[in-house]
């Protein structure tokens, strides 16, 4: 066999050549590619629960915003009509003729219809969220990037916390809606005029951890300035500490407002919402169920999947899961 | 660690001035103080010139300013003048007709010139409430049409606040009764002829009783020293708040008695009198009470077979506490224990779930259930034996707080299980349930530490939903409804309260981790 293999029969390509000495070559560090994002995903979509919550709130949220553009919900449509009032699904779809999806979860107690409520009231709880979530999120975080990162604003901030932190959230709350008037924007104010004061504390506690590590000090060594030590060393390495407090902050938001209704200052009776629903439904839960589970099943599906979601990502978003 | 504990003492007491300032900016001034008449009886009982008189006097009983009518001016005037004959002086009477003229003519009165000019020097304002007469010409006055002159002066908050914190406590002397038909007045050890112990007790005092011993819980009481937390305006019309939470509610419980007075004889009655809270009465007795009283204290409250407001909400917040601690703590262990395994998930669902729900939602999933599975009073008034009425509300506070506290006993103990010594203790030869059991829940339990005083103290606020959804007579609501109810006094009351509380379960959060860690020290000695 050894004759087999001569100089002559081997492919030119497959021999050994010199190589030279390149000096910028060498420099090159030959890794595999990496994109924080690209990963983030990767590992996102690699569970297939995610797959399923996710279509979950896809149809939820077309639900939210499709339902109430074709079937126009109106609180007051059946006010004259008294023996529309509180009616249970069957004897509802009876006395409007037949099946129909309008009347498919029954009629509450002034003869609206539950089915087109709850989903023009989850649009303005899911509305509410998420303005909400995303004022105290940006305010609280460039504050609390900026209060963890100088001293001096540390001193001040943590004087006014202690003492806006104690007065009762609810009383803030209730004067404000009580001066300002208890409509969707006018609620926005009240929830975020002091909303971002905790997301703030939060972060300053994780911007103070991180802002002494060696590396940090040796970027500031080395004259980089403040904004770009918070935006480039600090802030990344909270990428998941930020969407982990998404995830509870935008469910906490609804849970906020059914609380809020529940205790008599929530949004005003013009604004239909989950938290009036449930409170106006939870009077007689027990005569009238259909008027109240369904909100209360809406409310704790959206927090549930927000939640759940929100907890994914943040774990995705974790560089030690990109393994 | 004593002088750091001072030190936090100090600065507690500072920011729960700056925060009782802050709530009283906020509903003193900028909500409308006219609200709290809307339920009052008097003010809907007068009109005209005299129910604008209420609404002053009213203002200045809660605070909100100071006024003073040309009519107790001028009267002092005269007093000084003529003595006790004023009411016949001339310049009096012109004084009281002035007033009742319709436009300006009293402007040219002596008395109201000095009124306007030594009031208007001191920052008062002057009000001129003009006679309201049938039509103009007429003589006659309508129903509360009296003209008036009054010089008022706002408060201002902090003036309020310093006279809240001036009154805050306030400690019963033998002068305190004003009655000069009273002159043996003392302050003394006597014999208590109810506890068969001997008592403190007062002559003078409001209180008889200062301070005593009974059969009911702590045993011993006093009378002495109050805690004003202020008053309320319209749901407790007129009442001290923290009698309001702290008095006992429910039917009348009658006992086997006997008054002051008979003691000795044999006479017995049923009464639901508790005779240790007797007050001193200013009235005129009855032929009755003169025989059943040696003194003028004849006013007692009556004994109740309930808890007060306050302890309703915190025998259901305790126990609650007990089960979250008993279950959450050792399933928080089980779970770090069996990380990643069905139990984990199982446990990562409860979790989640009472994480992210309304608690509203799953109040009534647990009203629900346990009214229509195991036939439990809904509603705690409608209860026929009164202890079920507890299991609901508790077991709905409890199983929510039980999630909370698995979490992050799982997160602290995981946390811990890749530290050094855990290495060690499992090279040593440890078993596992050992080094779970006492070595990592030992460390994992000090930030959980902190929260206990928190939790404890906690109850003492009450549950605001699950009070309100099972009608839990406790102070839950005390806040909102107050809110509701433009309560001005009781949501002052509230805001203090609470605050104080957070401030104190800091604190003793604090201290509880120093000593269950030995490695925490407030010491700024050595150091950075």
């Amino acid at each position: 066999m050894a004759d087999k293999i001569n100089a002559a029969a081997v492919n030119e390509d497959e021999l050994f050549t010199f190589v030279s000495n390149d000096d910028l070559e060498s420099e090159k560090i030959i890794a595999p590619r990496y994109s924080y994002w690209k990963s983030v995903f990767r590992v996102f979509f690699r569970k297939k629960t995610n797959w399923f919550v996710l279509g979950l709130l896809a149809l939820l949220l077309l639900s939210c915003f499709l339902v109430p553009v074709f079937c126009k919900y109106d609180p007051y449509e059946n006010v004259t009509n008294a023996y529309m009032y509180n009616k249970s699904p069957v004897e509802a779809m009876r006395l409007t003729g037949g099946f129909s999806l309008k009347w498919c979860l029954g009629s509450g107690q002034l003869g609206n219809s539950i089915f087109y409520g709850i989903w023009t009231s989850a649009r303005t709880s899911l509305l509410l969220a998420m303005i909400c979530a995303a004022i105290n999120m940006t305010v609280g975080i460039i504050l609390g990037a900026v209060w963890g990162y100088s001293k001096a604003m540390d001193r001040v901030m943590l004087v006014v916390y202690s003492i806006i932190a104690n007065v009762p959230y609810i009383l803030l709350i209730s004067v404000l809606v009580y001066i300002i008037g208890s409509g969707f924007w006018s609620f926005v104010f009240a929830l975020t005029i002091t909303g971002w004061l905790g997301i703030s504390y939060f972060f300053r506690t994780q911007v103070l951890i991180i802002r002494d590590r060696e590396y940090s000090l040796a970027s500031r060594c080395l004259g980089t300035p403040i904004p770009r030590i918070i935006s480039k060393n600090i802030l990344p390495f909270l990428t998941s500490v930020i969407v982990t407090l998404l995830a509870t902050e935008l469910p906490s938001y609804i849970s906020m407002e059914v609380f809020l209704s529940f205790i008599g200052i929530g949004l005003s009776a013009t604004v239909p919402s989950l938290g009036r629903m449930i409170q106006e439904g939870q009077v007689a839960f027990r005569t009238y169920p259909w008027a109240f589970w369904p909100p209360v099943a809406i409310a704790a599906l959206l927090t549930i999947i927000l939640y759940v979601l929100g907890q994914s990502l943040a774990d995705a978003t974790d560089p030690r899961t990109h393994m | 660690m004593g002088k750091y504990i001072w030190k936090r003492i100090f600065f507690s007491i500072l920011s729960l001035l700056v925060v009782v300032w802050a709530v009283m900016l906020l509903v003193y001034s900028l909500t409308d103080r006219s609200v709290i008449f809307q339920t009052d009886d008097v003010w809907n009982k007068r009109s005209n010139n005299d129910r604008v008189l209420y609404e002053y006097t009213q203002y200045q009983r809660y605070g909100y300013l100071e006024f003073v009518n040309f009519g107790t001016f001028s009267k002092a005037k005269w007093v000084e003048k003529y003595g006790d004959n004023f009411d016949t002086a001339d310049e009096y009477l012109d004084d009281k007709n002035v007033i009742q003229q319709v436009g300006d003519a009293y402007l040219q009165n002596q008395t109201v010139q000095e009124f306007i000019q030594y009031y208007s020097g001191k920052g008062y304002s002057i009000v001129r409430l003009d006679p309201i007469r049938y039509s103009t010409g007429a003589k006659q006055l309508k129903p509360g049409g009296t003209g008036y002159l009054l010089a008022v002066k706002e408060k201002l908050i902090i003036l309020r606040l310093l006279d809240y914190v001036k009154g805050f406590f306030s400690i019963e002397t033998k002068n305190d009764v004003k009655d000069p038909e009273l002159t043996d007045r003392y302050i003394r050890f006597e014999k208590d002829p109810y506890s068969k112990l001997f008592a403190i007790v007062g002559s003078g005092t409001t209180h008889k009783y200062l301070l005593y011993f009974d059969s009911k819980f702590p045993f011993i009481h006093q009378n002495w020293i109050h805690m004003n937390l202020g008053v309320s305006y319209t749901r407790y019309r007129g009442q001290e708040i923290s009698s309001v939470i702290t008095d006992s509610q429910g039917d009348l419980k009658a006992t086997r008695q006997q008054f002051p007075a008979q003691i000795g004889t044999d006479i017995w009655v049923e009464t639901a009198a508790d005779f240790h809270t007797l007050t001193y009465n200013t009235g005129d007795l009855t032929d009755t009470e003169k025989q059943q009283f040696p003194d003028k204290y004849t006013n007692a409250t009556y004994r109740r077979d309930g808890l007060s407001m306050i302890g309703t909400s915190f025998v259901i917040g305790v126990i609650a506490t007990f089960f979250q601690y008993l279950f959450g703590l050792p399933l928080g262990i089980l779970m770090a224990r069996k990380k990643d395994t069905i139990i984990d998930k199982m446990g990562m669902w409860y979790i989640i779930f009472f994480m992210s729900v309304p608690s509203l939602a799953y109040i009534f999933i647990f009203a629900a259930i346990g009214t229509s599975l195991f036939g439990l009073p809904y509603k705690f008034a409608n209860a026929q034996v009164k202890i079920l009425a507890f299991i609901l509300p508790t077991i709905s506070l409890s199983i929510p707080a039980i999630g909370g506290l698995m979490k992050w006993m799982r997160r602290y103990m995981i946390d811990q299980m890749n530290s050094d010594y855990v290495k060690f203790a499992r090279a040593e030869g440890l078993s596992e349930r050992e080094i779970y059991s006492t070595h990592i829940s030992k460390n994992a339990m000090i930030p959980i530490v902190h929260g206990i005083p928190g939790n404890i103290l906690g109850c003492l606020v009450g549950a605001i939903i699950t009070e309100s959804v099972y009608s839990v007579p406790g102070v839950g609501g005390l806040l909102t409804k107050a809110i509701a109810g433009h309560d001005n006094g009781v949501i002052v009351a509230c805001t203090v309260f609470y605050t104080t509380l957070s401030l104190v379960s800091l604190i003793l959060g604090d201290v509880l981790m120093a000593k269950f860690d030995p490695r925490i020290s407030f010491d700024t000695k050595g150091g950075r």
